[in-house]
């Protein structure tokens, strides 16, 4: 019996150095037999919150783990290098089709890992320093933006289509915004600011802080917050806005018919229903592409621009007839949306097949 | 015990109620915009008249169209919760016991929740739809409160610990599936998670509801007054009072109901706010004794006050933005408790 065993253990050591061996073996030829590939190519960047990072000068696969440089990426045409975002990223439609890491809060790392990617984006509003943290140790660079003014989107654009290797791309898309942007102020600038609340949530009351770039957005359009507030999302006391009698509501929604509901909840509930702007329904009900600093900002302040100053939009040129009609909002079929909105798409897809 | 008499319950009602007064008029002047005593009373007077068409200026509105209501509104949440807190310590025999605590106030956010989600698929006629989320808090409350009823007892007693250990148990369960769905289902038209777990009295009622809520706490509230002689014998145990006449089952039915109609309302207007119903009737008893003919009505009053109170700091400390109030009640309420804890062991 003893013997039997004795055997058999000799037998399974053979058999188990053998393999031993013939993978050592294995290894030192694939070792050996290709010459060593050049040390990839990696440059050091400082990001928008002051971290300095090591990433590749080509950048081929990209997780976004933010909405906004979704949909930023899109706007340069770069989706193709896009390899991974988030449930919440939604605009344009395809982005959805993308693989799905999880939250912009809580995404899951080992999902991410497994899309190998190159670089990773987030953005500091929305994305958590631990999660940054985590792809350090995981050795998979990061890189994080931190618009807080719609002049800061366009530089933060630009610099991300820098680090992607597409500046043609970047450029003319920020120029393109800028153009936009400076063709409203044109028409609102002469007009004195329309004073608003911009309404995050109803119950509470929740709006917007000085220091978030849609306060910077509102100012664009011809609009001012009444809300002074330096915390970014601040749950404001009906009473003070009563006091400070907003003339407009502005809502950002995505779609319409909440934005119907709500406002026709307002008009009968008390304490709402003494502001100046809910008695005589003067509502702003605007696409909710304000609440992410992306390309679309500029889209979402012209429609702004449009319900707040109507008559600096009155008559508009022929050659300009198609950005007459408001703008519904939400649309987020590429089909159904209008010219300016798609324009995003068009100028950086153009930029794309030039390069 | 002292023997009750009525003149010594008016005297000790009159009092709170006077302090309660001095707390609304002051409650009535802090705020964002700054009023004065005599328009406001000018204002009050007009408003009761009807003849709104008489008032001095827009911000006497503002404070009868909404600082007005909240005060208000604090007022009978806090009476809800600080008499359903002492129909629990009385009932459970368990000084700890409230809605907080027990879960309760979870078990009614819940079921709010879960109204509110319903809600829009079923088309319910409009006085129903008012009704609709109370009437979820209420479910959730009560069953909850029976929930952990069935979990706390051992033996066929009531086993405090163990009472107490299933409150607990429940309200982070139920906590966490509110939160489960409030983010995965979350959209424009819910109250914020801070509201269902914090307790927040800065939203403004529908009219309906603001009458749903009065005489639903008045009826509750007149139901448990009328088993207040019982709950004193209860004091000395579910056996003993049944041997002095006390029908048991009848009083334990009608205030878990009305104590869990009372929550039910409380949180459904303003979220789940704690330590109130746990502290008042503790400061109360110390102050009145425990006579519940007594202790009731006067749970009633300081509820009242102390919400009061907490809502006033949570709209004017950090102006003009707001704190949830279950924050300013767990703030002052949690080492008030602790004070009162070690007093009594000393």
């Amino acid at each position: 019996m003893r013997m039997f065993f004795d055997s058999t253990l000799r037998a399974v050591a053979a058999a188990a150095l053998v393999l031993l061996f013939s993978d050592a073996a294995i290894c030192a030829s694939q070792a050996v037999a290709p010459p060593l590939p050049p040390p990839p190519a990696y440059r050091q960047v400082t990001d928008e919150i002051g971290r300095t990072i090591r990433v590749p000068r080509s950048i081929h696969r990209i997780v976004s783990l933010a909405p906004n440089l979704t949909e930023t990426i899109y706007a340069l045409g770069l989706q193709d290098r896009l390899v991974g975002d988030t449930d919440y990223c939604d605009f344009p439609p395809d982005a959805r089709q993308k693989a799905k890491v999880g939250g912009a809060v809580n995404p899951s790392l080992e999902a991410i890992a497994s899309l190998h990617p190159d670089l990773v984006l987030v953005t500091k509003n929305l994305n958590r320093l631990e999660t940054v943290n985590a792809l350090d140790s995981l050795g998979i660079p990061s890189y994080a933006t931190d618009p807080h003014t719609v002049e800061a989107i366009i530089a933060s654009t630009e610099r991300l289509a820098d680090l992607l290797g597409a500046p043609e791309s970047g450029t003319a898309l920020g120029k393109d915004m800028e153009r936009r942007i400076a063709a409203i102020k044109d028409r609102v600038a002469a007009l004195p600011l329309r004073s608003v609340l911009f309404v995050v949530w109803t119950e509470p009351l929740i709006s917007i802080g000085k220091d978030t770039f849609i306060a910077d957005a509102l100012q664009h359009a011809g609009a001012v917050s009444v809300i002074d507030s330096s915390q970014n999302w601040p749950h404001i006391n009906l009473e003070e806005v009563v006091r400070l009698q907003p003339e407009f509501l502005v809502f950002a929604e995505s779609h319409p018919d909440n934005a119907a509901h709500t406002t026709d909840t307002l008009a009968d509930l008390p304490g709402w229903r003494i502001l100046d702007a809910v008695k005589h329904h003067r509502f702003a009900v605007i696409s909710d592409a304000v609440n992410r600093p992306a390309p679309r900002i500029a889209s979402a302040i012209e429609e702004l621009a449009r319900q707040l100053h109507p008559e600096a939009f009155a008559e508009t040129p022929q050659s300009d007839k198609d950005n007459a009609s408001p703008l519904p909002p939400g649309s987020t079929q590429p089909s159904t949306s209008p010219l300016h909105l798609a324009r995003d798409f068009s100028v950086a897809q153009e930029c794309a097949c030039a390069q | 015990m002292r023997p009750v008499t009525l003149q010594r319950l008016l005297l000790q009602c009159g009092i709170l109620a006077l302090i309660l007064f001095a707390v609304v008029v002051v409650a009535l002047k802090l705020g964002a915009v700054p009023v004065s005593l005599y328009g406001l009373g000018r204002d009050l007077i007009s408003v009761l008249l009807r003849q709104t068409s008489q008032l001095s200026s827009d911000y006497g509105m503002i404070v009868i169209e909404i600082r007005l209501p909240r005060i208000l509104l604090a007022i009978v949440v806090g009476a809800s919760l600080s008499v359903a807190g002492t129909s629990f310590q009385a009932l459970l025999r368990n000084p700890l016991a409230d809605p907080y605590v027990l879960g309760v106030s979870m078990g009614a956010a819940l079921g709010a929740v879960l109204a509110l989600i319903a809600e829009p698929h079923l088309a319910l006629p409009v006085w129903l739809a008012a009704l609709f989320t109370p009437l979820g808090a209420f479910l959730g409350a009560a069953a909850t409160i029976a929930a952990v009823y069935l979990l706390g007892r051992r033996e066929g007693q009531i086993d405090s610990a163990t009472l107490l250990l299933a409150g607990i148990i429940s309200s982070s369960f139920l906590s966490a599936i509110i939160m489960f769905l409030l983010t995965t289902l979350t959209g424009r038209d819910f109250r914020g998670m801070a509201f269902w777990l914090m307790g927040d009295l800065s939203s403004p009622l529908q009219s309906s509801l603001r009458w749903v809520l009065g005489i639903g706490f008045l009826v509750a509230t007149g139901a448990i007054y009328t088993t207040a002689a019982d709950l004193n014998l209860l004091l000395a145990g579910e056996k003993e009072a049944m041997h002095l006449g006390v029908d048991v089952r009848r009083v334990r039915l009608v205030v878990y109901i009305a104590a869990s109609i009372l929550t039910g309302l409380a949180v459904s207007v303003s979220g789940a706010i704690g330590y109130v119903g746990l502290l008042v009737p503790h400061v109360m008893r110390l102050l009145f004794g425990s006579d519940h003919r007594t202790l009731l009505p006067t749970a009633a009053f300081g509820g009242a006050i102390a919400v009061v109170i907490a809502d006033t700091l949570a709209r004017t400390v950090v102006a003009p933005s707001e704190l949830p109030v279950g924050a300013m009640t767990a703030l002052v309420g949690a080492p008030l408790f602790i004070y009162l804890l070690r007093r009594r062991m000393a």
